[in-house]
């Protein structure tokens, strides 16, 4: 593909060409230029369409393919979700600054709640656990120790940070009664702590089960399999994808004897 | 089966003008009344969603009319059928544009 000769267009479309050019992806990028090289072109050369101005809609179809190509990277990823997360603990801590109005005074408020956090946070930790989802997952090859480990930390990750915003969001909750009512505050306080951790924590094992078990990407395009009438003769339920080809998941509709839990299948055994 | 996508007004504009054979940029801008801002990245989103694809002219022809070659649009089977869902949910949108005089 050649590179087309802008020195054909007026000098501020050839600018703004040259400017938005930047943003667009590279892959993208020589497609892009191309195209609105043609268009802009036509548009010049067409006394009928004189009014119109396509300024506008090159800046935003070259954003939209920037934003486009960071959705298709990031969709789904580990360090979508763990920034996700510590980005709401620093928009809860901003809340709590707001509300007393200085830096100490939300660290001292902070403060002295902690102690209630690092007591309610093990016993929160361990009716999760006990409640958790008991369908596990089957490997469908030899276990793979490294993809296990990264599993383990993604979780422990994953959990720790939503115990962490689970605590700040239940202590700006009730803030601004705590002057007037300290007592019925601290108490709201743990309870609106212990909600939160444990729909959290119920979140959280069920988004680890529907990620790859090798590059813990969320899973993608749900299939239904089988038919639910059929259930005492075949298999039917839902496979998942995951979007680098790495397996798939299929979750049976129904606990069989023959089928009790999901099973992750990892592409090379699918292949082998 | 698969359903087929709900579209925005904007964007069952859009593909329906593409039906209709405008199949450039500034065409559908100039039929429909959008403005570039909204048109250029609906029809990416619509090629993405793969309710339209794009092709590019044939190099000789542009050549031959000596000027580059343009970036068209086309729309798919899918797309067909969600025009076909759209004009059934928006039932003015037949009129609000004209068939392209080939």
């Amino acid at each position: 593909m050649s590179h087309p000769n802008l020195h054909d267009l007026k000098p501020s479309d050839r600018t703004l060409l040259m400017l938005m050019e930047r943003v667009v992806p590279a892959e993208d990028r020589a497609d892009w230029l191309r195209t609105w090289y043609a268009e802009l072109w036509h548009l010049r050369h067409n006394t009928r369409r004189a009014n119109l101005s396509l300024s506008i809609g090159l800046m935003r179809d070259a954003l939209w393919l920037r934003t486009e190509s960071w959705r298709r990277a990031y969709t789904g990823t580990v360090v979508l979700c763990l920034v996700t997360l510590a980005s709401l603990c620093v928009i809860a801590t901003f809340i709590s600054f707001a509300i007393t109005g200085s830096a100490r005074e939300t660290f001292l408020y902070y403060g002295v709640r902690f102690p209630h956090f690092l007591i309610g946070a093990p016993f929160v930790v361990l009716v999760s656990f006990a409640m958790s989802p008991t369908r596990h997952v089957e490997q469908g090859s030899s276990a793979r120790l490294r993809y296990w480990w990264k599993r383990q930390f993604f979780f422990s990750a994953k959990a720790s940070l939503l115990l962490l915003l689970s605590f700040l969001f239940s202590a700006d909750l009730f803030e601004a009664i705590h002057g007037a009512y300290p007592l019925t505050s601290d108490l709201l306080e743990i309870v609106a702590f212990v909600i939160l951790a444990l729909l959290g924590l119920r979140w959280s094992f069920l988004d680890q089960q529907t990620r790859c078990k090798q590059c813990l990407r969320s899973l993608t395009t749900p299939s239904r399999v089988g038919r639910p009438s059929h259930n005492l003769l075949e298999w039917n339920g839902t496979e998942l994808l995951c979007r680098d080809g790495h397996g798939s998941l299929s979750v049976p509709e129904m606990e069989t004897s023959w089928c009790q839990s999901s099973r992750w299948v990892y592409q090379d055994s699918i292949a082998s | 089966m698969l359903s087929t996508p709900r579209l925005s007004h904007t964007a069952a504009l859009i593909l329906k003008a593409i039906s209709l054979g405008y199949c450039f940029g500034f065409d559908i801008m100039e039929v429909t009344g959008l403005p570039s801002g909204t048109v250029y990245p609906a029809l990416r989103r619509l090629e993405r969603d793969g309710l339209a694809a794009s092709k590019w002219e044939a190099e000789d022809k542009a050549t031959a009319d000596n000027r580059p070659a343009r970036r068209y649009y086309e729309i798919t089977k899918a797309g067909k059928a969600a025009a076909l869902a759209a004009t059934e949910r928006y039932p003015l949108l037949a009129r609000l544009l004209p068939e392209k005089s080939r």
